[in-house]
């Protein structure tokens, strides 16, 4: 069965002046265990709003959204988040944001510590754990932002765009040490991106969104061997990217003529 | 050396006053040799009225400070976190906001009379909405993305407030309440000018009805530098505060 | 709080303005009846609380005998001359000390010492220099004024993006007009927000100075009513004086709005 189910989902972005926008409309979606999937869509599409609507933040007006059978009526922390724009808390040091999470749990104070050091080392920020996130680069602050939220342990790891801020080098290193961490230990992941190389590459199925109004407009699978190092080199993956391509591409012209009259 | 470089323009501004003092280009009553001010100082201090009229001073404005900042920032915060508060008090602040804080002087003296209450209730009136509106812009401007990781993370409405919401507004709070400190002070002086019979704001004036200069002027320029010196204290404060901003 | 909230973009409906524009009234009238069951509730006395009724009457009669207009006029004078002079003399302080290293490393001590020094001190200082007439209440509220817009001024020469300098010069501009056309427009946000800091400093200032010299202006008939126990003048002086600063800072802020409407800012503060 599936774990997430997302049935006729509508919402209407109502800004403090101006009209209403429907931003997404009618979206249905099934999302199995342990699968990753990128929702693919060009910018004001409306996949963070469903991403958000997924997490809790925003609430969901029409149709329903279901995870594990349980209607989604606000955050929790079995769905973690991971933003584009890290959301540290500037205050904390890397540490402090790591434990955040944990003090919420009832846990042994040495255990939580314990727990805590485990993901700054899985994410490769040993030696900065009493660092504010003002003194790290950006990938740095991304990195530090995914311990504290896998640190929680959700079963569903919601990303926002999570390497959309990040320079091209250092997305690419951040892409693969995030196909290593699901793959040894798999969530389900609902990655956002407009990025269709690195939808691509990452996710094992893609639904490409539609813009203004926000729909899902086709779902494809990718069906490629994650582990192959030369994957991004290979024909089969050029292929995939070149057919979501020609999907978004109108998709992405579209959105920006919507854009004009502002 | 970099600093005593810096610091030259003032030493120049003193070496000017005193040379023009000395000459006799202006009468002594009207410009007093910096060393006679010194001097003036000393026998203030030594009397003792330069600690008791800078106690009661002291005194009103700690007392109409405290008050400001807890009753301004917990309206600010309040405001910006539970609506029903911001409709009704919003309308308030808007109003009373733009009014000259000077202008209340005449009505605490009418309420409180001439003594240590109209001068807190003064300073508490004129420099509370400063903090409430930096509280308040602050609070407000919390970035929503990090309300909701507290949240994802398992944080309920009032640890949201106290963890997130709270530091958030801490940079605006502050700033406001660097204004509230420089409006106290000028509402101190102004009020003990007009409305006192003790406290430096009177000594000054008092020094000034009775014709001696020197005194006045130690006076003067020992307000001006605990202004300035109340504003750097502050400034450090702060830096200690935001150590994490780098 | 919507005077503290981002400018309108665009043009909300006809609807929505006049419900804006109704929800504004209907505050000041809930204010005059806050103010109104007080003062009758009996929990004052009409010493501590004149009822608004009285001192509407008072303003009316201050206004038909012509006191009114005269002490207004006056405080007004002293309050926008001052505050003229201090802008000038700021903004041309702050552009001598971007331009000049030396003018620099003269001023910059001297403002850091005398921005955060309380000014009103000197009050009695400058009374003595040139006595109790306008000069001085103007030097005052000038000498009070000038550091917001100096250091307004400073602050946004010194934040203008090199790029559009060197544009502005790659396309052939001159140093006369670099000044006039590149640096104090893109500078002007800044120097706004420092003026708006500066105008109701200016009238805070007038009001003292009025209030410890005496004579005519909105401050000495205040003093002179408090002094007098005269609490409907109090009160009458104190309404009068907040429609004078709520005209001032909303006259400030629209001006600001049409000078920077290129400018995607939100509302700068409107100051002390």
């Amino acid at each position: 069965m599936s774990e997430i189910t997302i049935e006729g989902v509508r919402h209407l972005y109502k800004p403090a002046r101006g009209k209403p926008v429907l931003a997404l409309d009618d979206v249905s979606l099934e999302i199995a265990p342990r699968e990753f999937i990128a929702l693919l869509g060009p910018s004001g599409c409306g996949k963070s709003t469903l991403l958000y609507m997924i997490g809790g933040f925003l609430p969901v007006e029409t149709g329903s959204i279901r995870v594990n059978g349980k209607k989604v009526e606000g955050p929790g922390p079995e769905r973690g988040i991971v933003f584009q724009h890290f959301a540290l808390f500037p205050w904390k040091t890397v540490k402090q944001n790591v434990l955040y999470g944990l003090e919420r749990q009832a846990l042994q104070r040495g255990e939580r510590e314990a727990r805590a050091q485990t993901f700054i080392d899985m994410v490769g920020l040993s030696g900065f754990e009493d660092a504010y996130p003002s003194q790290l680069s950006g990938g740095m602050k991304q990195r530090a932002a995914i311990a504290r939220t896998l640190a929680i342990d959700p079963r569903i790891l919601l990303m926002d765009e999570p390497f959309g801020a990040l320079d091209a080098q250092t997305r690419h290193l951040m892409q693969d040490e995030l196909l290593g961490i699901w793959r040894r230990s798999p969530k389900t992941v609902i990655f956002v991106t407009h990025d269709v190389q690195e939808a691509v590459y990452l996710a094992g199925r893609v639904a490409v969104m539609s813009a203004r109004p926000g729909k899902i407009m086709d779902i494809v699978d990718i069906g490629l061997d994650k582990s192959d190092p030369d994957l991004q080199r290979s024909k089969a993956f050029a292929d995939k990217v070149d057919q979501l391509w020609r999907l978004v591409r109108d998709e992405a012209i579209k959105a920006q003529q919507g854009r004009r009259p502002l | 050396m970099n600093r005593a470089l810096r610091c030259l323009p003032l030493l120049i501004l003193a070496l000017a006053w005193e040379f023009i003092s000395r000459t006799g280009l202006v009468s002594g009553s009207a410009l007093p040799s910096l060393v006679k001010i010194g001097e003036a100082w000393w026998g203030l201090a030594r009397d003792g009225d330069l600690w008791t009229h800078g106690a009661a001073s002291a005194w009103r404005v700690g007392a109409g400070l405290f008050c400001a900042i807890v009753i301004g920032a917990a309206l600010g915060i309040g405001m910006a976190w539970w609506r029903p508060a911001d409709m009704v008090l919003g309308p308030f602040v808007e109003i009373f906001y733009p009014l000259p804080k000077s202008a209340l002087i005449p009505v605490t003296a009418l309420w409180l009379g001439f003594g240590d209450g109209s001068k807190i209730l003064l300073i508490a009136l004129g420099c509370m909405l400063p903090v409430t509106i930096g509280a308040y812009n602050g609070a407000r401007s919390s970035d929503r993305t990090l309300v909701w990781s507290a949240r994802s993370m398992g944080a309920g409405r009032l640890r949201v407030l106290r963890d997130v919401v709270a530091p958030s507004a801490l940079p605006e709070l502050l700033s406001g309440i660097r204004t509230a400190l420089a409006i106290s002070f000028v509402l101190l002086i102004a009020s003990e000018l007009i409305v006192a019979r003790s406290g430096f704001g009177y000594l000054i004036g008092f020094l000034g009805a009775n014709g001696t200069y020197e005194p006045m002027f130690a006076v003067v320029l020992t307000v001006a530098f605990l202004g300035f010196v109340a504003d750097r204290l502050y400034q450090a404060f702060t830096r200690r505060v935001f150590a994490w901003r780098e | 709080m919507a005077g503290m909230s981002a400018p309108d973009t665009d043009t909300p409906g006809l609807a929505a303005r006049i419900g804006h524009g109704l929800a504004r009234w209907s505050l000041v009238i809930g204010l005059l009846l806050l103010w109104d069951i007080l003062a009758r509730s009996g929990s004052f006395t009409p010493f501590m609380l004149p009822s608004p009724e009285s001192v509407a009457q008072r303003i009316w009669r201050d206004a038909s005998n012509g006191d009114l207009p005269i002490n207004m006029g006056l405080t007004l004078y002293r309050a926008l001359t001052g505050f003229l002079i201090a802008a000038l003399l700021g903004v041309g302080t702050g552009l001598l000390i971007t331009r000049s290293a030396a003018a620099a490393w003269f001023f910059d001590p001297i403002i850091s010492v005398g921005f955060p020094m309380p000014k009103i001190t000197f009050l009695p200082v400058i009374v003595l220099w040139l006595g109790f007439y306008d000069t001085a209440k103007i030097s005052m509220v000038v000498f009070d004024a000038i550091f917001p817009a100096i250091t307004g001024t400073i602050v946004g020469i010194r934040a203008v993006e090199k790029e559009l300098l060197w544009s502005a010069r790659n396309l052939g501009a001159k140093e006369r007009e670099m000044l006039w056309q590149i640096l104090l427009p893109a500078a002007s946000p800044q120097i706004m927000t420092g003026l708006q800091v500066s105008l109701p400093i200016a009238l805070i200032v007038a009001i003292v100075a009025e209030m410890l010299m005496g004579g005519y202006g909105i401050g000495g008939a205040m003093q002179q009513a408090s002094s007098m126990a005269d609490s409907r003048g109090v009160f009458a002086g104190i309404v009068e004086i907040a429609v004078v600063g709520w005209v001032l800072v909303k006259g400030m802020s629209l001006l600001r709005r049409r000078l920077l409407m290129w400018h995607p800012e939100a509302e700068a503060p409107s100051g002390v």
